[in-house]
């Protein structure tokens, strides 16, 4: 296939954007919600593929080279701590919502819960 | 775990630097043994589910970059619009300036113009070179210091003005036009007058053969006079079909006789052809005779001439609003 012809159809195929296109932006809207659902569910102690797994069940995907270096991000920005459990047979680090990383969690949700209000109130046709 | 593993952390940690490995090494052992054992759990096979995981956790030095809030572009949008301007800004100022500076140091000492244009092509060459080199390595250290601000700032005072269609627009132009046929108009009688060459009696030999002062020379100079005036007339009447049309009457009035006579061997003097002890028909080590080459340039230029005419005229007379940022104008 040519490639102008690829192009065409990965931007004017008009009546249904390929899967790329729905794919970039689905990524784009989730960016940042990961975030969030760490902050809520490491509330209870938890290591890193637990976590990944937990998330996975409530159909929050995100890949363990991802999820990994976020955790410690956050941990350096002071929203986790964690503690090394050397107790069983593979050691893991499990980490913990921080009193500033709650007080992001109370933040981040207030504001996606005004941003579905916003959205709905806009699929509804209200118009200000 | 086996070897495999074991590289793979070795090709992820040795990115980073060394006091820093200790505390990263046991996180990502952790993050490759809990994907292998899901991957087991799942019914793989030890030596398959731990190549797979590895192939699913990627490049070692992506995750570790990951790991390290460590950029993994050369200079990324924080600070490629400044590259960019400076960059353009620095090659349109100095490799000009340097270009012109050493051809004129080096034809004022050694007196040969070829010497001198050779000089100055290289030295350009290696001051763009050069500031693209520095100026990129600048900014690639300042994307990974960090924090650090270039001082640069945009502002809207810094936009560039609209398109000018005007006529005041096309004066720099015109002027060039006026320089550039003077001098060549000049340089004409003056290589008859007082060449660079002279003979054993130290009379002048012409660079260009006498016998053609009979009618050829004239033309030419006539031509030039025409296209002074043509020059004039795009200065008043901006580009149009019909300036373009006589741009290419102009054009071929003097390339052709120029081609014609060039490469019949008419337009030199032998005199001087013998003088200097030089034959453009002798071939080059590329097989090129000099001659062709100058035919092909002259060629060339011409027809871009030509070319460059119709473009102007074509964006000349499009209508106007399909430029709506130049309405008004």
């Amino acid at each position: 296939m040519p490639l102008a012809m690829v192009c065409d159809t990965h931007y004017y195929s008009g009546m249904r954007p390929d899967e790329d296109l729905i794919a970039g932006h689905l990524q784009e809207l989730r960016r940042g919600t990961v975030v969030l659902a760490c902050l809520t569910r490491l509330r209870t102690p938890d290591y890193g593929y637990s976590l990944l797994e937990s998330l996975d069940v409530l159909d929050i995907q995100v890949d363990g080279n991802t999820l990994y270096p976020l955790l410690r991000r956050l941990e350096k920005q002071g929203l986790l701590t964690s503690e090394w459990n050397t107790a069983e047979s593979r050691p893991r680090k499990f980490y913990r919502t921080s009193p500033a990383g709650d007080d992001l969690a109370a933040t981040l949700t207030a504001d996606w819960d005004r941003l579905t209000t916003s959205l709905h109130r806009l699929a509804e046709g209200e118009v200000p | 775990m086996t070897t495999l593993t074991d590289r793979y952390v070795w090709a992820a940690v040795r990115t980073v630097p060394e006091p820093q490995r200790s505390d990263l090494e046991p996180e990502i052992r952790e993050l490759i043994e809990e994907t292998v054992q899901a991957r087991r759990v799942s019914g793989e096979e030890p030596v398959a589910a731990e190549r797979a995981a590895l192939v699913q956790l990627g490049d070692p030095e992506r995750l570790a970059a990951d790991y390290a809030d460590r950029p993994l572009t050369l200079i990324g949008p924080r600070y490629y619009l400044e590259w960019l301007r400076l960059l353009k800004t620095l090659l349109a100022v100095v490799v000009p300036i340097v270009t012109v500076v050493v051809f004129l140091a080096q034809f004022l000492s050694r007196g040969d113009p070829g010497a001198a244009i050779g000089s100055a092509v290289a030295t350009a060459l290696g001051v763009t070179v050069h500031l693209g080199f520095w100026t990129t390595l600048v900014f690639v250290l300042l994307e990974r210091a960090g924090t650090a601000d270039t001082g640069i700032q945009w502002s809207p005072e810094g936009l560039p003005a609209l398109p000018d269609h005007s006529r005041h627009a096309r004066l720099p132009e015109f002027v060039a036009s006026l320089v550039f046929l003077a001098a060549l108009a000049a340089a004409i009688v003056w290589q008859h007058v007082s060449s660079v060459v002279r003979g054993p009696d130290g009379r002048a030999i012409a660079l260009l053969d006498p016998a053609l002062w009979a009618f050829w020379l004239p033309w030419f100079l006539v031509l030039l006079l025409a296209e002074a005036a043509f020059a004039a007339w795009v200065y008043l009447r901006d580009w149009s079909w019909a300036a373009a049309a006589m741009n290419l009457v102009l054009n071929l009035a003097f390339a052709v006789p120029a081609v014609l006579l060039w490469s019949g061997g008419r337009l030199l003097n032998p005199d001087f052809v013998a003088a200097v002890g030089w034959d453009p028909a002798v071939a080059t080590g590329g097989g090129w005779t000099v001659a062709s080459i100058v035919t092909g340039a002259v060629v060339l230029v011409a027809a871009w001439d030509v070319v460059d005419g119709f473009l102007r005229a074509r964006r000349a007379s499009l209508p106007a609003t399909r430029q709506p940022v130049l309405m008004g104008h």
